[in-house]
């Protein structure tokens, strides 16, 4: 008998008069104890059909033409038997009884999903007691201490009047499971819990789910797009597409052996699935000359404090960095948020003062030089950057954008000759013309990064900082944005920083790794080197935590 | 409308035509366009002079040679604004050609018309009663505001609106015996070139520090917030007085005045938003990319912050029309144009209350300041993305 039963489910979305079918007829079952993940790409209706299951959308614009979606709720009240309710039918009375004390849901942002203004030990007395109006003050609050207890908070008793902003993003989302688990529910519906966190946090997290389930025997509903962490957690999984599920089966089965055409695909867009061409591992030159060289850079930022602003402590974003990048070769630099890496790569690129330290392009000193003095070295170096959304100015039709750095360092004799470049340059990221003529908002995520490129690569530089530029993209846009930088490399002889978390994109991409801690390099090398043989316990660490596809290991 | 065609609007468009599907900002918008066609035109519309008259078979317009100027230029100004409205021109090219236009026509206003200093309006009746032209017509109100009609014999001031004995006016006569309707006509320049004016100098000014103080930041920021509060604890109204008792009651003068101490509230705004901005990755690249200066600053920070700055500036307007009426309600409003304020103090100089002297101006000043607070309620939210985005689904 399973605990949940999604059958047929649709979920409309009506939005200005236009109906999006969100949810497609998704069949499902959760049996007690298991995990069911829920894994596509953003768009696919993976989350909307788990707040569908929680009643969670906004009743005005959701509606389910069909299905139904049974659950057998344990009344935690009653005698302790179970009934089978469908909760798409039932009145919202009894749906807030199951919310919170049955069913259960945790969030992807941990910094939004806390109340600011309250403890996060008061916000879990309040889930706690809600449900149960018959505990006292005292009961609800050793219960809480609890909850805390089990999600590994140290010390949780000390910290039950903490806000969330003194918390870390990994201890806000633990407590978030805290609360979540603190009426022991029987489903627990969890989306994208650990895509803001950090690889080692993420494993923390992740283990700490198993454990939990294991101890407690609740069912997860897990909702993810990163097949590392289906791997690790899943015992079914559902593939979406376009808010149909086009497979499902055991973990085993559908990672092994994926039978549909769109599960092959997505599977075969994981960084590590890519293949290596045979090209790309040849052209690594190690003997090549150096074309950025960084000597004891420095960023320190000032911390104020007092009457007078005076400068107490640095906080040393930067500290003390040396590094050789070859030309022709593309350098990695990996390392967890607030790591440094973006601060460097932007002080490379002087966009950024630095305190202390050379950076030298060639044979050109860029440090403390003036924003006139280093205007006709820009376009030999450019920036590519992390968020599709920002990174364009949304103003501004994607023609000026282009031409418009050509203008400002003389390229091209006029205006048409520099949007026949223009035109040039689309083509290399695989875009049209006619995409000229748009505006930013008119694109998807994969196609802003690649105008976003295009415009790095107007001015024809030696030398581009690519900012994390495939985080935000799904795998498969991923996979073709990384397969294109591979490509263009080859073309104009770019030599790339390539900032990113993701280390299996810096198995496929990089000739040298460089792991960033603290403002500081731990380690660095040839990339084979450094993720197949780690020397510092952080890269090791690092390394570990990888959710990996991998189904034996 | 579909969803393809939405798309492919520009940020700008889209804004605007989210700020007016709303009917409250429609009827401001309007209201403000009516108000804008009747401040242009005031000459043909209400005036002591025939249009068109036919002497001795002769056909002449005898109201051309006692237009200004700034007339011209008002008229030609309102012509080209409306035939380019619809044009698929870029804005900025559509603000280049009514501006030079308009300028084009002041100067050619000031080579050829010549307007007489003293005009004395009697002789335009005089020959129509003694039947010299063979017709003619007259504009809708056929009396200057300083027509006095010392003429018609009798007393003529303090007339209720509709009362027909002589003459007809629609909205009365005031103390000195002029034409009500025809000085709210007149008056209409005074409120809306004060509002327009004073707002666009102020807004200038605030860009233009407020946009540095956000973009370089540091101490060039708190030098600049410093400047700004002392801005702010100026009280405006009473420099006002100051100033008009030094320099006389020109309308020009308080425009300035208006406009010189109005911008801290703008600057504020761009601040706001080029220290916001100043971190975007588009900006970053336009400053990785080498641009200069002037082109990361205004083509690619300013169109993207530029939206708040409208909405304050729309209550700006109404605030500058309130200032000067106030003013001239005191009594300090320009000598050399009527407003509406200073009908308003009229209204209560007299012994006795003449409702419509009260009314009019009032009701005048109220609808334009509504409507401006419409149209910048309006656009406020159009401008912010927490209210449009009203469906509150994100996937």
């Amino acid at each position: 008998m399973s605990l949940l039963q999604v059958q047929d489910l649709q979920t409309h979305l009506n939005s200005g008069g236009e109906i999006v079918r969100a949810v497609d007829g998704v069949s499902f079952s959760i049996n007690r104890g298991e995990t069911f993940c829920l894994v596509g790409e953003s768009g696919s209706g993976k989350s909307i059909c788990a707040l569908s299951v929680i009643q969670l959308l906004p009743a005005g614009i959701a509606s389910h033409p069909s299905g139904s979606v049974n659950f057998d709720w344990r009344d935690n009240e009653g005698s302790g038997e179970s009934i089978k309710v469908d909760l798409l039918t039932l009145e919202d009375e009894a749906i807030r009884k199951i919310r919170g004390a049955s069913i259960a849901m945790i969030f992807q942002e941990p910094m939004t999903s806390l109340n600011p203004v309250f403890s996060i030990g008061d916000q879990i007395v309040e889930a706690i007691q809600l449900h149960h109006p018959e505990l006292s003050d005292a009961e609800a609050k050793s219960q809480a201490v609890e909850a805390l207890e089990q999600v590994q908070i140290k010390s949780a008793a000390s910290r039950f009047d903490d806000y969330p902003h003194q918390l870390s993003g990994g201890q806000r989302q633990r407590v978030m499971i805290a609360m979540a688990l603190a009426c022991k529910p029987d489903l627990l519906i969890a989306d994208e819990p650990t895509t803001a966190l950090d690889v080692t946090v993420q494993a923390e997290i992740l283990s700490l789910m198993r454990d939990l389930q294991a101890q407690k025997g609740m069912a997860i509903l897990f909702i993810t797009h990163d097949f590392g962490v289906v791997a690790q957690m899943a015992h079914q999984v559902g593939v979406m597409q376009n808010g149909k599920l086009v497979e499902q089966g055991t973990t085993q089965d559908v990672l092994t052996n994926p039978q549909h055409a769109y599960t092959q695909q997505l599977l075969a867009a994981v960084p590590e699935n890519l293949e290596k061409s045979a090209v790309h591992k040849a052209d690594y030159n190690q003997s090549s000359p150096g074309l950025m060289s960084i000597a004891g850079l420095k960023v320190w930022f000032p911390i104020r404090t007092g009457l007078f602003r005076r400068v107490s402590d640095h906080l040393k974003a930067v500290d003390d960095v040396d590094l050789t990048i070859r030309k022709g070769s593309i350098m990695a630099l990996v390392g967890e948020s607030g790591c440094g890496k973006t601060t460097l790569g932007r002080a490379i690129l002087q966009l950024e003062k630095p305190t202390a330290g050379s950076v030298m392009l060639g044979d050109q000193e860029l440090t403390g030089l003036s924003t006139d003095q280093l205007r006709p070295i820009r376009p030999r170096m450019q920036i590519a950057f992390q968020d599709p959304q920002s990174s364009l100015n949304p103003r501004l039709q994607i023609v000026t954008t282009l031409t418009e750095p050509m203008k400002a360092h003389g390229i091209g004799e006029s205006q048409d000759e520099r949007i026949e470049r223009a035109i040039k340059v689309l083509d290399q990221v695989q875009l049209s013309e006619d995409y000229l003529w748009r505006y930013p908002h008119e694109f998807s995520g994969g196609q802003r990064q690649r105008i976003g490129l295009a415009r790095a690569l107007v001015t024809n530089p030696e030398f581009i900082v690519c900012d994390e530029i495939t985080s935000a993209l799904d795998v498969s846009v991923q996979a073709e944005v990384l397969q294109l930088l591979l490509e263009i490399r080859q073309q104009r002889d770019l030599t790339l920083l390539f900032i990113t978390h993701n280390i299996a994109v810096v198995e496929y991409l990089s000739d040298e790794t460089v792991v960033m801690k603290a403002g500081k390099v731990v380690e660095q090398g040839l990339t084979a080197d450094v993720c197949g043989n780690p020397q510092n316990p952080y890269t090791q660490k690092l390394l570990s935590a990888v959710p990996r596809l991998n189904l034996s290991k | 409308m579909t969803k393809r065609s939405q798309q492919s609007m520009s940020y700008g468009k889209r804004i605007l035509s989210s700020a007016f599907s709303g009917w409250g900002a429609r009827i401001g918008l309007t209201w403000v366009i009516i108000l804008a066609f009747v401040a242009c035109f005031s000459p043909l519309l209400a005036n002591s002079m025939p249009l068109l008259a036919s002497e001795n078979g002769q056909v002449s317009m005898p109201i051309l040679s006692y237009l200004t100027a700034e007339d011209l230029m008002l008229m030609v100004l309102f012509v080209v604004v409306l035939l380019l409205w619809k044009m698929p021109l870029k804005f900025s090219t559509k603000a280049a050609v009514a501006s030079s236009s308009a300028l084009i026509a002041l100067l050619v206003g000031l080579a050829i018309l010549s307007p007489p200093k003293t005009i004395i309006y009697d002789q335009f009746r005089e020959k129509a009663a003694a039947g010299s032209y063979d017709w003619q017509v007259l504009p809708p109100i056929p009396y200057s505001p300083s027509d006095y009609l010392r003429d018609i014999g009798g007393n003529n001031s303090l007339k209720a609106p509709m009362v027909t004995e002589k003459q007809f006016h629609l909205m009365g006569t005031d103390s000195a015996g002029s034409d009500v309707a025809s000085r709210m006509i007149h008056a209409s320049r005074v409120a809306l070139s004060i509002g327009f004016i004073a707002t666009g100098i102020s807004m200038i000014i605030g860009i233009i520090i407020g946009g540095q103080m956000g973009y370089f930041a540091g101490r060039f920021d708190m030098i600049g917030m410093r400047i700004v509060e002392v801005f702010e604890a100026i009280p405006v109204l009473f420099l006002l007085l100051a100033f008009v008792a030094f320099f006389g009651r020109s309308v020009y003068i308080i425009m300035i005045i208006i406009g010189v101490t109005g911008w801290s509230g703008y600057a504020r705004y761009i601040r706001a938003e080029f220290l916001k901005l100043r971190k975007q990755d588009y900006v970053q690249a336009a400053i990785a990319s080498g641009l200069p200066l002037r082109s990361i600053l205004f083509r690619h920070m300013l169109p993207n912050g530029i939206a708040p700055v409208l909405v304050v500036a729309s209550f700006g307007v109404a605030a500058a029309i309130l200032t000067e009426a106030t003013l001239s309600f005191l009594g300090l409003g320009p000598v050399e144009a009527s407003s509406w304020g200073s009908m308003l103090n009229e209204a209560v100089k007299s012994s006795v209350f003449n409702w419509w002297m009260a009314a009019f101006p009032g009701g005048a000043i109220f609808l334009t300041v509504f409507s401006y607070n419409l149209m910048g309620e309006a656009l406020r939210d159009a401008v912010d993305p927490q209210l449009s985005r009203k469906a509150g689904l994100v996937t």
